[in-house]
């Protein structure tokens, strides 16, 4: 993993309290293998937001499906501001 | 039509006896019942300087913060702290501890019969200072998700239904100073009155915060004696200059008589009368002539069809200051007429401070803890009686005396006054 995605697995570790970390695979989904519900998925975006200094819309987030789509994401964005 | 009164001896279980079963408290003195009480009778105080903002600028700066690591048995996982405010953290670790002591079965066997109340008077204040904060340094987009689960009162007794799998009546009580009092009181009354058989009630309370303080300063509510905070909350003292802000929890666990005795439970004592007022005079100065919290005793003792001279203790609001002090004198002598020179008196937030919604609840706890062990708790700091306070408020010491009968008041800004009447167990 890159320093990104180890952030981001870091963080949404510690939004799901119940998922032991080693669980949270590059290619896990993070509704249907997780268990995130609705609540978990905004609080994960506030966390992301703060970290990496961005804002991810809602309509972003829809296309977000797995830990390394959250990853991506963040490196996409850091590469192009 | 069918008068209520018919109504009500038509349901089953009406004019339950209630007892208690189960406590649990987080406070400054320490955390759970024993470190609580061994303190209490010690005449420890838990004041202190402020730690959980810097109160450098502020005119007071000490309170009775929780100490250090208050769940020592691990009730809460670590990692749900951050989505729980103090004031919930508080709760749920009182909870557990009160329904590990009273063995109740989690979940229920008929859980709707099993309900939570628990008071609070101004829910998760540190939340909504830190969510305000973060809009207006960062933007409204950034408002933390969990903001409103965090602030919220009711939340609190959601989260212990979730938990306990209690799934009866469930409602928080915003009633300031007497928030745990009045929780515990409408516990009762539900029991009492056939509506549940078990109920999770007390108060919690965390605003020893930047807002609460600088409010309750401009009000000229605290004590401001930075120099000496362990000597700061003096009730019935002459020299006391306003309360000393505290925070923490006080949770119980009430059944009927009849629930608690088909499962075997400890009981601790019962509660056999509940008085509810309000002075209808000033929205924060009490009725000096007392006569709200004179009718909040009254109606206690009525219901339990005693005698006033019975009452062995009373556990004071005593807030440490002039007002609150020299009219729950009065009412006391009102209420008991010579024989008030009798009873013990004694303020624990002489040693706690003022845990605000959660007062009420932990006192409530010492309370009962007089009654089972026969110890009268002391009111320390208490050096120079004010000369209108002159009953017995067990000056500094505990004092051995069997205790039959306790009332414990609570009264808040806003002139609610709530007393609870406990018995000691048959």
């Amino acid at each position: 993993m890159n320093d990104v995605e180890k952030r981001v697995v870091d963080l949404i570790a510690e939004v799901l309290v119940d998922v032991n970390k080693e669980n949270i695979q590059l290619h896990s989904k993070i509704v249907e293998d997780l268990g995130a519900e609705s609540l978990d998925i905004y609080d994960m975006i506030a966390l992301m937001e703060d970290e990496f200094g961005l804002e991810i819309t809602d309509e972003e987030v829809e296309k977000i499906h797995t830990v390394k789509d959250v990853a991506d994401f963040i490196r996409e964005r850091q590469a192009a501001s | 039509m069918i008068p209520v009164t018919d109504l009500r001896t038509l349901e089953d279980g009406v004019q339950q006896r209630v007892v208690i079963t189960g406590m649990g408290m987080v406070t400054c003195l320490g955390s759970g019942v024993a470190a609580n009480w061994e303190a209490l009778t010690a005449g420890r105080s838990g004041i202190g300087p402020i730690t959980l903002f810097d109160a450098s600028e502020y005119l007071t700066k000490f309170a009775g913060e929780v100490q250090g690591n208050f769940d020592p048995t691990g009730s809460i996982p670590e990692k749900e702290l951050r989505r729980l405010d103090r004031f919930q953290q508080f709760a749920l670790v009182a909870a557990a501890e009160a329904l590990r002591d009273s063995s109740l079965p989690c979940p229920p066997e008929d859980p709707l019969r099993c309900g939570v109340i628990v008071g609070s008077g101004m829910g998760g204040l540190a939340t909504i200072e830190k969510g305000m904060e973060i809009i207006q340094t960062k933007g409204p987009r950034r408002a933390p998700p969990l903001l409103i689960t965090m602030a919220v009162t009711n939340l609190l007794p959601g989260m212990l239904a979730i938990k306990y799998g209690f799934k009866g009546p469930n409602f928080g009580i915003v009633n300031a100073c007497a928030s745990g009092a009045s929780a515990i009181g409408e516990a009762y009354r539900a029991i009492h009155d056939g509506r549940a058989d078990a109920v999770i009630t007390g108060g919690t309370e965390a605003v020893i915060t930047s807002l609460s303080v600088a409010g309750f300063n401009a009000l000229r509510a605290l004590s401001t004696r930075n120099g000496e905070p362990e000597k700061a909350s003096r009730p019935f003292d002459s020299d006391r200059d306003g309360f000393v802000i505290a925070e923490g929890a006080g949770i119980i666990v009430l059944e009927s008589l009849e629930y608690a005795r088909a499962r075997g439970a400890n009981i601790y004592a019962e509660i056999v009368g509940y008085g509810a007022t309000d002075d209808g005079y000033h929205f924060v100065m009490p009725d000096p002539e007392g006569e709200g919290a004179y009718q909040a005793m009254r109606l206690a003792v009525e219901e339990a069809g005693i005698s006033p001279d019975l009452i062995d203790y009373i556990n004071a609001h005593g807030t440490s200051t002039d007002l609150n002090d020299r009219m729950e004198t009065v009412a006391i002598k009102r209420l008991m007429g010579p024989a008030a020179s009798k009873v013990s008196i004694s303020s624990s937030k002489s040693m706690t401070g003022h845990l605000i919604g959660a007062a009420g609840a932990v006192e409530a706890i010492y309370t009962v803890m007089a009654i089972r062990t026969g110890t009268v708790p002391p009111t320390i700091n208490l050096d120079n009686p004010d000369p209108e306070c002159d009953l017995d408020y067990t000056p500094n010491k505990a004092k051995s005396r069997q205790v039959n009968y306790a009332i414990s008041n609570s009264f808040a800004f806003g002139g609610q006054n709530a007393s609870l009447l406990f018995k000691r167990a048959d």
